[in-house]
């Protein structure tokens, strides 16, 4: 039975800027707004698009993101036919490859594409915030009669270099592509977010890997090629919250702008979209006598008796009385104890912060480095993260990190 | 294989039942009673249950699905639940005998070998595996779980004319069950029954349907008591934490006792509890607002003041609200400014804005689904 569109969602990057919160997760497993990781994203986009078929490579750590995809049934992905499906590289009758770049990824699992002999097929990215609708994405590929539509952002000119981008003229056809360029023509970024017809992909990937020079990427690779070819290459204007955390400062801003939802954009509290994820199991949150919280966002499993202040607490957090923290993102199963002062920081999972030490600084002129601990770690008592720490390891107690 | 009775001790809280039934009633947060003795089964390996249901159970199906929260869509067993027997007319059970009789031909073809019955009033994390145990070393024919305490108020105050009985253990030293009494109302501590039986599945049938042809209603009362010489039936003391629901007042006590942190952990190990999952966002707590001694679960919205309550998913307290000392059930919505104090209010109720109520700790006041005050 054939499916109209499927969605392959590229999840195998590494997220080498996130450091020590990716040395065993890939990025989007990585969690994010209290209950959520990355990936819950674009899953729920898909799901709440009308997309039930979504096939996810990975590469790179995949354990724990594949554990937590499992069947998928938490994104309402668990289908009879079609449903998730974790796609790693595997070994072929003749020879086996790890994926050499986004578009030789989509090349290995042509086969498994096939299999839905599907008209559309979206490519998403598994790092990005974002709440779309794709298939208002589609209309508008098919009123174009597009064989290659891609999604983008308009950006400030001054940051348009930072980015690729689409030059396109006033029907939205695009005409250009630029790689970071130091003369933008245009402030139209690509989202990474494409719809193709699925024999035009087809047809390019296979081009592409017979070319012993290519990089297999889509950016640098089959766009330039659909360029020169001249095909129907639309550009979709998407004006909603775009976030793309592959950095400490941006993933701890962007669960910073999950505090504020009337001024930044991004409204986790949005009933006509929800965004799924895999339950924690625990029993509600507490709320203990001496406990004060200003502007923060607590999840099940919580038990507070500190102070926490805009803040955004994972799942299972223990605050101790006596402790104060501020502008921190304290990740599932950490615990902090009393008098402990954690500031302007990313906290990952099951870390155990001792009584009295300090981590992180509130921002102070120049200094505004968010310092972060990686997951498993013990910051002894009295112990001293600075500001723009990246700890991995544990620190003794009384030590300065 | 699991019997679990949705409906026992409805009649002591009505003002919860009147859409649901005792099974379903919102506790903790984000749990509803029979969350607990399901997945006190579940973790004990019992993944064959049945709950016959007798009335107003829409919320309770609603609730439970196919089972697959509490790992219960199995094909081989799983989750049944039976409504109340049809053959020419809908026929709705009397007593314990008769909801048991009408599902005989379902526990002929089971295979398992023992039945572990139990009512849904008790909040508690059970071990089933330790109680089955117990029942097979010491060779009893049935064995029912107890606890020792003051027997509640609440039961004492009964009303000799309604259907629900409790019972009181009279135990020798071997632990055996010499003497059972209905609806005990002497002082001090006594050994209350939990209505928490295991027995052999055939020993049951055979029971039953003796039973059922003399025209007997309660399992305990007519079944076990007139028998204890001829039968051996022992006693299994539960001396962990459980939170027993008998009305009103103790259900608001027992959502209260939840604040406490040593409370939460006894009632929430050594297994988990599984529960209905409506994915909610984590809960917000907005400039302004102040919150003390709070359990609260996802979705809600704290802009206001709230002090010593259970919050459910989803309740929103708007700014300047004051809420002290109570239950606020799903999506419940206290707007601008109102004032509640001691109240237990059922799902979707809305308190507008400036309004005040206030109950007393011996008399919450209790708003019903969906009403707007």
């Amino acid at each position: 039975m054939a499916k109209e569109m499927i969605a392959m969602l590229l999840a195998g990057g590494q997220g080498s800027r996130l450091y020590t919160l990716t040395q065993k997760l890939a990025k989007p497993a990585v969690p994010f707004g209290g209950k959520y990781r990355i990936i819950d994203f674009p899953l729920s986009n898909c799901v709440n698009s009308g997309i039930d078929t979504v096939g996810i490579l990975t590469q790179y750590q995949p354990l724990v993101l594949n554990e937590y995809i499992g069947n998928g049934q938490p994104w309402d992905l668990d289908r009879l036919h079609g449903g998730v499906h974790v796609l790693p590289p595997y070994q072929k009758a003749t020879g086996s490859d790890w994926y050499k770049g986004t578009a030789n990824a989509i090349y290995q699992n042509i086969n498994f594409i096939e299999r839905y002999d599907p008209e559309y097929v979206i490519i998403l990215s598994g790092d990005q915030i974002c709440k779309q609708d794709y298939s208002d994405f589609l209309r508008f590929h098919k009123e174009k009669n597009a064989e290659f539509s891609v999604a983008v952002m308009e950006v400030p000119w001054e940051e348009a270099s930072r980015f690729g981008l689409m030059v396109s003229d006033e029907n939205d056809k695009i005409t250009e592509f630029q790689e970071k360029p130091k003369e933008p023509k245009s402030n139209l970024a690509s989202m990474g977010i494409y719809i193709f017809n699925w024999d035009i992909l087809k047809k390019y990937l296979i081009e592409d890997e017979n070319d012993p020079e290519s990089e297999n990427d889509f950016g640098k690779n089959i766009i330039p090629s659909l360029l020169r070819d001249k095909r129907e290459m639309y550009a979709y204007h998407f004006s909603g919250y775009w976030k793309d955390v592959g950095t400490i400062s941006s993933l701890w801003e962007a669960n910073m702008e999950v505090l504020d939802p009337e001024n930044s954009g991004i409204n986790l509290f949005d009933d006509d979209w929800r965004i799924y994820s895999r339950n924690s199991g625990m029993t509600g949150h507490r709320i203990g006598e001496e406990a004060v919280l200003e502007n923060c966002m607590i999840t099940d499993g919580c038990s507070i008796d500190g102070k926490v202040k805009h803040s955004v607490l994972f799942a299972g957090v223990k605050v101790e009385k006596g402790a104060v923290i501020e502008d921190a993102v304290i990740m599932g199963g950490s615990t902090i104890k009393e008098g402990a002062q954690i500031k302007h920081c990313i906290i990952a999972e099951n870390v155990v912060i001792e009584k009295n030490a300090v981590v992180g600084e509130m921002p102070n002129g120049d200094k505004k480095g968010v310092a972060t601990v990686g997951s498993n770690v013990t910051i002894g008592e009295g112990a001293i993260v600075g500001p723009d720490a990246m700890v991995s390891a544990d620190v003794k107690g009384g030590d300065k990190a | 294989m699991g019997i679990l009775f949705p409906n026992s001790y409805d009649s002591l809280v009505p003002e919860l039942v009147t859409e649901r039934l005792m099974a379903s009633i919102p506790f903790a947060s984000r749990y509803r009673l029979v969350d607990f003795m399901l997945s006190s089964m579940v973790n004990c390996g019992i993944d064959n249950i049945s709950l016959i249901v007798k009335r107003n159970y829409h919320s309770l199906m609603d609730h439970l699905g196919s089972g697959r929260e509490w790992d219960l869509t199995r094909k081989k067993g799983g989750l049944n639940i039976i409504p109340p027997f049809a053959q020419k007319t809908v026929n709705i059970y009397n007593g314990r005998v008769e909801a048991i009789a009408s599902i005989i031909d379902y526990l002929k073809r089971q295979k398992e070998k023992y039945v572990i019955m139990a009512d849904t009033n008790i909040a508690v994390n059970f071990n089933f595996s330790k109680l089955l145990q117990r029942h097979i070393d010491s060779g009893a024919d049935v064995t029912i779980a107890y606890t020792k305490e003051d027997i509640p108020k609440a039961l004492r105050d009964i009303d000799v004319t309604k259907k629900d009985l409790y019972y009181t253990l009279d135990i020798d030293g071997d632990g055996r069950v010499q003497k059972i009494v209905v609806n005990n109302k002497e002082n001090g501590v006594h050994n209350v029954s939990m209505n928490i039986y295991v027995i052999e599945r055939q020993l049951l049938i055979d029971q039953i349907r003796e039973a059922y042809v003399n025209g007997l209603t309660y399992f305990e009362r007519d079944i076990i008591s007139p028998q204890l010489d001829k039968l051996n039936v022992k006693a299994y003391q539960h001396d962990g934490y459980f939170a027993r629901i008998m009305d009103i007042n103790s259900y608001f006590a027992e959502n209260m006792k939840m604040l406490k942190e040593e409370n939460i952990n006894a009632l929430f190990s050594p297994n988990p509890v599984y529960t209905k999952i409506r994915d909610d966002n984590p809960t917000r707590y907005a400039d302004g607002s102040h919150a003390k001694n709070v359990m609260a679960a996802d979705g809600c919205v704290i802009e206001g003041e709230v002090e010593n309550c259970i919050l459910f998913r989803g309740v929103k307290v708007g700014k300047g609200a004051k809420v002290r000392n109570c239950v606020l059930m799903q999506d419940t919505v206290i707007e601008t400014g109102a004032t509640v104090e001691y109240a237990i209010t059922d799902k979707n109720v809305k308190i507008t804005s400036y309004k005040e109520l206030k109950g007393t700790e011996s008399f919450p006041v209790f708003v019903e689904k969906r009403k707007q005050v």
